[in-house]
């Protein structure tokens, strides 16, 4: 017999106790609703559930030390988002050292899927997710959030911070990847001595 | 093993394995790259005879249409008999030569010269806008994933971000090939870059960091291999895996410089100039690179216009095409036509025909035009005539009745319905004040310009860059533009509007491509014979021998 199938002696007569039965199992759960500790529900918005640390919620940009965003505008993101509701527009930094900043940063919270590759991506840690998943705007163009709210962290830091990339390393198997086909393509890896042929000539291919 | 050849004594390695196929040409060699037989002629250096074969050697210094310098050492390549690894830029192909581009000792050799080039390179692809197109990332990526062993800190700090006008320097990016030293040699003779200070505190410059003033400057940011030398015009605009690469033709001159045409999302971003030996080698100039600039502009007229009284009434196309053809056909021989050398063979094709149907006058345009199109402007690319198919007018013979015959006409009231395919023509004061007299007169006209004024009916038209067609540049050369983009609004190619006349004249055609068009015209026109677009392909065909002036050597 298939798993998850019961069988009913349909013989039995239906009597009070089945019905008993049932009412008994509604008032239970009633009291435990009313009475108890550990309910289903909770009192949105007032209350909030408890999410994961790692929760993908919406995005935070995040800044220097002088309040300037981390971002350097390298596209990582934006080409890695599979929903393409990212969208860049570089500029000039004065300071010499980090040339490259972003003019313009929107994330179109409508079209975004949540997946957090953006924040793999990011070799800045400058887009990070918070824990915040409410989104409630009145017209299409509100959700497209720019960069001074997207840097807005009070706010949307409210829930505490979600997925970040010092959870773990993400581009340690990205290059552990990249070693693993060197070693197969061309058995080599870098650093370790070259395997060689028994008549003294290196290995070729 | 050949028996030709002198048997050398049998070494401890693999047998030497001969060279396939019959005897070498004269003049010519044979041998084996990667274990695939290769015939090229004497004098060909390793890395030429790969290339032709499909093999790509990695290299930093060496570029096909610079000398060769052969200090990167990236391309270095294990030659049978030779004790040590050759660089293969500069090292000729012999008879029975076998060469391995891809063995173990030359894998190793490749990895650490590249580890050595990444020694004091700073790692700044996020901000870097050579990221995508970078020999240092691709190599990395495909012979290097070593581990650095300097760190962030001990690397030689060298000057970044320096404006040298149209270039921008960053000299920590550097891997000192001096491609732009070469280029800056011999292609320009300009001589701006330098090397300055030893070892690994050498570094790049101009002198008093002057800027880069010679109209060739953007090529810079071509040769270089890495983001060293990068494009001030296309900074932070768009990083480069974004877009989209479509074959054109350069409209910016006479020479008809092969290029890229880069877009994304129908924007066109930037130029590149295509490889084509016979024509602009690896080069175009500035002039002819912010030709997209003016693509997309706001003043680009997306729907055809009809003046009524005193204000323009926005029409369909087809509606304004209605009311030219019943212009024509009301004074067909007061009518005048006037093409433009910017517009496509196939363009110029229809238009041609347009005004024989009509039965009135045809030229197009001002001046001697067979002399501009030979004159150069400096010693490298640039033309005078900066029209991009002066030559493709004249194989068609549109040069008839004479431009001065025309405006005659016109100022003596005699024509009275006139046809200019391009705006051009408007913008001289002599030919304004003649076009005024005309009761009726109809431009295809891509942009806004205050000169439109004077015109009666304005039909949208395609630029180059949204169209397909042929160019025949100077040498006689017809080349292939590719559509890139598409056309604002209702705005067509050139000769979709003289189509749509033909056929309001009474003409019956049915032509749906550029293409079909071209192949009327290898009909009609003797020069152009039995040629097609497939025919013609990437780099263009010279037909029909020399132009007259064309002898005169090029550089």
């Amino acid at each position: 017999m298939a798993a998850g199938v019961i069988t009913v002696n349909r013989d039995t007569k239906p009597g009070l106790w089945p019905v008993m039965l049932g009412m008994g199992l509604v008032f239970s759960n009633m009291i435990k609703t009313m009475f108890g500790k550990e309910l289903a529900t909770v009192q949105f918005p007032e209350v909030k559930r408890p999410t994961s640390s790692r929760y993908r919620g919406i995005h935070v940009l995040t800044q220097r030390e002088d309040g300037t965003p981390k971002c350097v505008a390298c596209y990582m993101c934006a080409t890695v988002c599979p929903a393409e509701c990212i969208f860049i527009e570089a500029g000039e930094r004065p300071e010499k050292d980090i040339e490259k900043y972003p003019t313009r940063f929107e994330i179109d919270l409508l079209r975004c899927v949540y997946c957090g590759f953006c924040v793999d991506a990011c070799p800045e840690e400058a887009i990070i997710m918070s824990r915040e998943n409410d989104l409630v705007g009145t017209s299409r163009a509100e959700l497209i959030i720019d960069r001074d709210r997207l840097m807005d962290r009070g706010k949307l830091m409210e829930y505490g911070g979600g997925y970040r990339p010092s959870d773990h390393d993400v581009r340690r198997p990205v290059r552990i990847a990249a070693l693993e086909r060197l070693k197969k393509e061309h058995g080599i890896v870098p650093g370790m001595p070259e395997p060689r042929s028994p008549g003294g000539r290196p290995a070729s291919r | 093993m050949s028996e030709t050849k002198p048997s050398p004594p049998a070494g401890p390695g693999a047998p030497m394995p001969a060279p396939p196929g019959p005897p070498a040409k004269p003049d010519h060699v044979r041998a084996t790259i990667d274990g695939k037989p290769v015939e090229v002629p004497k004098g060909t250096t390793v890395i030429q005879a790969a290339a032709q074969i499909g093999i790509e050697i990695p290299r930093f210094c060496y570029h096909e249409d610079l000398p060769v310098d052969g200090n990167c050492r990236m391309c270095l390549v294990e030659i049978e008999k030779m004790p040590k690894l050759q660089i293969a830029c500069n090292t000729q192909v012999t008879e029975g030569m076998v060469v391995q581009t891809e063995s173990a000792k030359a894998k190793q050799a490749h990895r650490t010269t590249l580890e050595f080039l990444l020694v004091n390179h700073p790692i700044d692809c996020p901000v870097c806008d050579q990221a995508g197109e970078c020999y240092l990332q691709d190599q990395y990526m495909t012979v290097g994933l070593h581990d650095s062993k300097v760190e962030p800190e001990e690397k030689v700090q060298k000057r970044k971000v320096v404006d040298l006008g149209p270039i921008m320097l960053d000299a920590e990016r550097c891997v000192l090939c001096s491609r732009c030293l070469r280029f800056e040699s011999h292609v320009t003779g300009t001589n701006s870059f330098e090397f300055r200070n030893r070892g690994d505190h050498t570094q790049i410059a101009t002198f008093e960091d002057r800027p880069i003033t010679h109209n060739y400057a953007w090529n810079l940011a071509d040769v270089c291999p890495v983001g060293a030398l990068l494009s001030h015009d296309f900074r932070f605009k768009m990083r480069v895996w974004f877009l989209e690469s479509s074959d054109s033709v350069c409209p910016g001159c006479s020479t008809g410089c092969n290029i890229h045409v880069d877009s994304r999302d129908q924007e066109v971003h930037r130029l590149r100039p295509r490889r084509n030996v016979e024509v602009n080698k690896s080069w175009m100039c500035d002039i002819g690179r912010v030709e997209y600039k003016e693509i997309a502009l706001e003043t680009r007229i997306g729907a055809a216009r009809v003046r009524r009284a005193s204000s323009w009434e926005e029409t369909s196309v087809a509606t304004a095409l209605d009311l030219v053809a019943e212009k024509i056909l009301a004074a067909p021989r007061g009518s005048a036509f006037l093409a433009t050398p910017q517009a496509t063979n196939e363009d110029v094709f229809l238009f041609k025909r347009l005004s024989e149907r009509a039965g009135g006058l045809l030229d197009f345009r001002v001046g001697n035009p067979q002399e501009r199109t030979q004159v150069r402007e400096d010693n490298v690319l640039l033309r005078a005539d900066r029209n991009p198919n002066t030559t493709g007018c004249l194989d068609q013979g549109v040069g008839v009745s004479g431009v001065d015959a025309i405006l005659k006409a016109c100022a003596a009231g005699t024509v009275k319905v006139l046809v200019l395919q391009g705006a051009d023509l408007l913008k001289d004061a002599g030919v304004a004040a003649a076009v005024a007299k005309v009761p009726f007169v109809a431009v295809m006209a891509s942009h806004e310009h205050a000169e439109l004024a004077s015109a009666h009916c304005v039909l949208p038209a395609a630029v180059w860059a949204e169209v397909d067609g042929t160019f025949t540049n100077y040498q006689r050369r017809v080349q292939r533009i590719k559509r890139a983009v598409a056309p604002p609004g209702a705005a067509v190619p050139r000769w979709e509007l003289a189509a749509g006349l033909l056929q309001r004249l009474g003409e019956s055609l049915s032509l749906s491509s550029a293409r079909e068009v071209f192949a009327l015209i290898a009909k009609d026109v003797k020069v152009y014979a039995g040629l097609d677009h497939r025919l013609v392909g990437a780099t263009g065909r010279a037909v029909g021998g020399p132009t007259p002036a064309s002898q005169e050597a090029r550089a």
